[in-house]
């Protein structure tokens, strides 16, 4: 009970001081351009902190560990290609993409290309990857509220919906930016004073080996609450206490010797394993055990062909960050291309430094949270460490400050998604003024909330890698070829952003919908970047070769302002009935 | 929401004409800012992105030295080789924004000046 109300006033807590914090800056916000984009005034170190709040989200904050506890340390990947993508965004396409003045990823596509199909091809792409972007933050939401509250898991959904719909359409950017350097920082403590604790709980308990050999096992006599129904496979046969139902027949506190192989728990089962039993696993993940969980390519993700899944995600992480709508806006609010570049590496180093945190609790999940193998639930291991492992008084209020930290990483990210969806839905769905851009954010976030409410059980890291899977095979080659190739036409963009960008979401949704992930073509669906990437590009290339007429007449212009310095009386802003009024 | 006829209008509000934008693009500094800016990022991009896809393979390689641990403690050298990651990206990254700094700047600046100049 007393669980409950440290989770409420934590959750209430964030939440109000969001909402405050932003309609605290509308005040400012004056002027359309500084409700748009923050009006390029924000300092280095602000700017990246913004961006860094922004970016952190639910897959960052909870799914990282997750996937480090039943997966080991292959899952690194996920938090360095989260990071490097800001390397390559840099690199390759910040500084041109500022120079052309174009706010969205359409405006770009339509300045560049001078057309308006490619342009609404594009505003499509960019409203699906917000959309499956969204879906895991509420899925997570959904999961962090009834862990700490024990409300049912759609409420969770629609608190960070409605939040978000409420600031976005009241605050604009300028607030936004306030709110998620705000953000940052509260999610780097709240996962940095606990790990503290954490790490002298660990060492009071005798510094047992974090790769355990023998893991995952039951440390000591353990109770799992199966509080939604679930399939799990025993590896051995084990002893279990049951109360509730299993296999379909109802126990009240009966001995039971489980034989090897899949077993079904019923909603609000309690199975209780004596120490040192061999953790038994859900059916949907393969958690890698003994020491391959500290082993490289010992298994990616549990999936077949590691090799194939780790270069495919590399892939997709490294250039699908550019075609985040999300992302790209921030770069904006550098006065200038030093300054943008300054903002890059704080970034880079704020990232860095996070990620550090979700890796030991990954690693202490495995040691001290294992029955989430059995629910499948691995997404809660960060939240349930504390209670867990510090317990008590202190436990609870550790364990409230990382449900705060959690609460703050799908407000910040859900907040910016919804920016950049609406931003695009009002402009190009609806006419464009302050009124559309509200029930635009509306839209933006009702269609994931609806599919979050079938989905619950999908590992939000996995779903939000699956969003930078179709972004780096829609947006990278446009973008790269766009800025790099002066003969890339209208039609050879078209064919590439619906190929690429196609077929990975084909790809995507299979996964999603649950198809297998055995074999080659479970590979293939479940990280299609490796091949939809390379297939964007040749089909770009090869039909902008074969409609050399289509070249845009301004080429020379657009070129011209991409590449040439910054400040040069050139004009760079989008024409003005394409902001809000 | 309008297409082409954006081209234009823009141009019409533009401070710069369509000749700037030619003398720009055909500028013997514009030609050499571009060839400096490709020759800083393509192998640069080329170079890290080698050195991921090596590292992975790398660690495919060399698996008992990868699950070794570290003087007696409970950390192996993957673990530690995987959170290295995050160092190398910054120190990329620390390379490309010296590179910029350095080389591309200047020059940028020096044409900003040449065609301010020729304005007045």
């Amino acid at each position: 009970m007393s669980d409950a109300a440290f989770g409420v006033s934590a959750v209430a807590s964030v939440t109000l001081l969001t909402v405050l914090i932003g309609s605290f800056a509308l005040r400012f916000s004056r002027t359309t351009s500084d409700f748009y984009v923050a009006s390029r005034s924000v300092s280095p170190l602000w700017n990246a902190s913004a961006i860094g709040g922004e970016y952190l989200s639910a897959a960052s904050f909870l799914g990282v560990a997750g996937l480090i506890l039943t997966y080991g340390v292959d899952m690194l990947w996920f938090p360095v290609g989260y990071t490097a993508g800001y390397l390559v965004l840099l690199v390759l396409v910040a500084a041109p993409l500022r120079r052309s003045g174009a706010y969205t990823l359409p405006d770009f596509a339509e300045a560049r290309l001078e057309s308006m199909v490619v342009r609404r091809i594009a505003s499509v792409m960019v409203v699906l990857i917000g959309w499956l972007y969204l879906l895991p933050q509420l899925v997570g939401a959904g999961l962090t509220l009834r862990l700490a509250t024990g409300v049912p898991g759609w409420l969770g959904g629609l608190l960070v919906a409605a939040v978000v719909v409420f600031s976005v359409a009241t605050g604009g950017m300028r607030s936004i930016t306030f709110v998620q350097a705000f953000q940052y920082w509260l999610k780097l403590t709240a996962l940095a004073v606990p790990v503290v604790f954490l790490a002298l709980a660990w060492r009071g308990d005798g510094s047992p080996s974090l790769d355990g050999t023998s893991a995952p096992t039951f440390r000591e006599r353990t109770t799992v609450n199966v509080s939604e129904g679930t399939t799990f496979l025993v590896t051995s046969p084990v002893r279990v206490r049951v109360t509730g139902v299993l296999d379909g027949q109802p126990y009240a506190g009966v001995g039971l010797r489980l034989a090897r192989g899949s077993h079904v728990a019923g909603r609000g089962a309690r199975l209780t394993f004596p120490a040192g039993t061999a953790v038994p696993h859900a059916e949907s993940i393969e958690p890698s055990a003994g020491g391959d969980w500290a082993t490289p390519l010992s298994g990616a993700g549990g999936r077949e062909h590691p090799l194939y899944s780790t270069y495919s995600l590399i892939l997709a992480l490294f250039f699908g960050t550019m075609g985040l709508p999300h992302v790209l806006v921030r770069f904006y609010t550098n006065p200038d291309g030093r300054a943008a570049r300054r903002t890059t590496l704080i970034v880079l180093a704020l990232l860095g430094g996070f990620y550090l945190f979700p890796t030991v609790y990954g690693a202490l999940a495995r040691l001290y949270t294992p029955d989430l193998l059995l629910t499948g639930r691995t997404d809660a291991a960060v939240l349930l460490l504390p209670q867990r492992l510090v317990g008590g008084l202190l436990g609870d209020l550790l364990g409230a400050l990382v449900t705060a930290g959690a609460f703050a990483a799908f407000l910040s990210t859900s907040s910016g998604l919804t920016v950049s969806v609406a931003g695009v839905l009002s402009q190009d769905v609806l006419r464009g003024t302050v009124r559309d851009f509200r029930l635009a954010a509306a839209l933006a976030v009702a269609v994931p909330f609806l599919i979050s409410l079938g989905a619950a059980s999908l590992a939000v890291a996995d779903v939000v890698g699956l969003a930078f899977a179709v972004a780096a095979s829609s947006f990278c080659p446009l973008l790269l070829l766009g800025i790099w190739w002066r003969r890339l036409t209208d039609v050879g963009a078209a064919a590439g952003l619906l190929a690429g960008g196609g077929l990975a979401t084909i790809a995507v949704s299979a996964t999603i919908a649950g198809a297998s992930r055995d074999g080659w073509l479970g590979a293939l669906l479940a990280q299609p970047a490796a091949w939809t990437v390379p297939l964007a590009f040749l089909v770009m290339i090869v039909v902008s070769m074969r409609t050399p007429g289509r070249v845009p007449p301004n080429v020379a212009r657009t070129m011209v302002r991409l590449h040439a310095p910054e400040a040069l009386p050139l004009r760079r802003d989008p024409p003005a009935h394409r902001r809000p009024v | 929401m309008s297409s082409s006829l954006e081209g234009t209008s823009r141009a019409g509000h533009d401070p710069a004409t369509e000749d700037d934008y030619v003398r720009i693009q055909q500028s013997e500094k514009f030609q050499e800012l571009r060839r400096r800016h490709r020759s800083v990022v393509f192998p640069l991009a080329a170079v890290f992105l080698a050195w991921y896809f090596v590292y992975v393979l790398l660690a495919d390689y060399a698996h008992d030295f990868m699950s070794t641990k570290i003087g007696g403690s409970n950390i192996t050298v993957g673990l530690i080789m995987g959170l290295l990651q995050f160092v190398s990206t910054f120190i990329i990254t620390t390379v490309y924004v010296r590179l910029a700094n350095k080389n591309l700047d200047p020059i940028a600046k020096e044409i900003r000046e040449e065609i301010e100049g020729a304005d007045r």
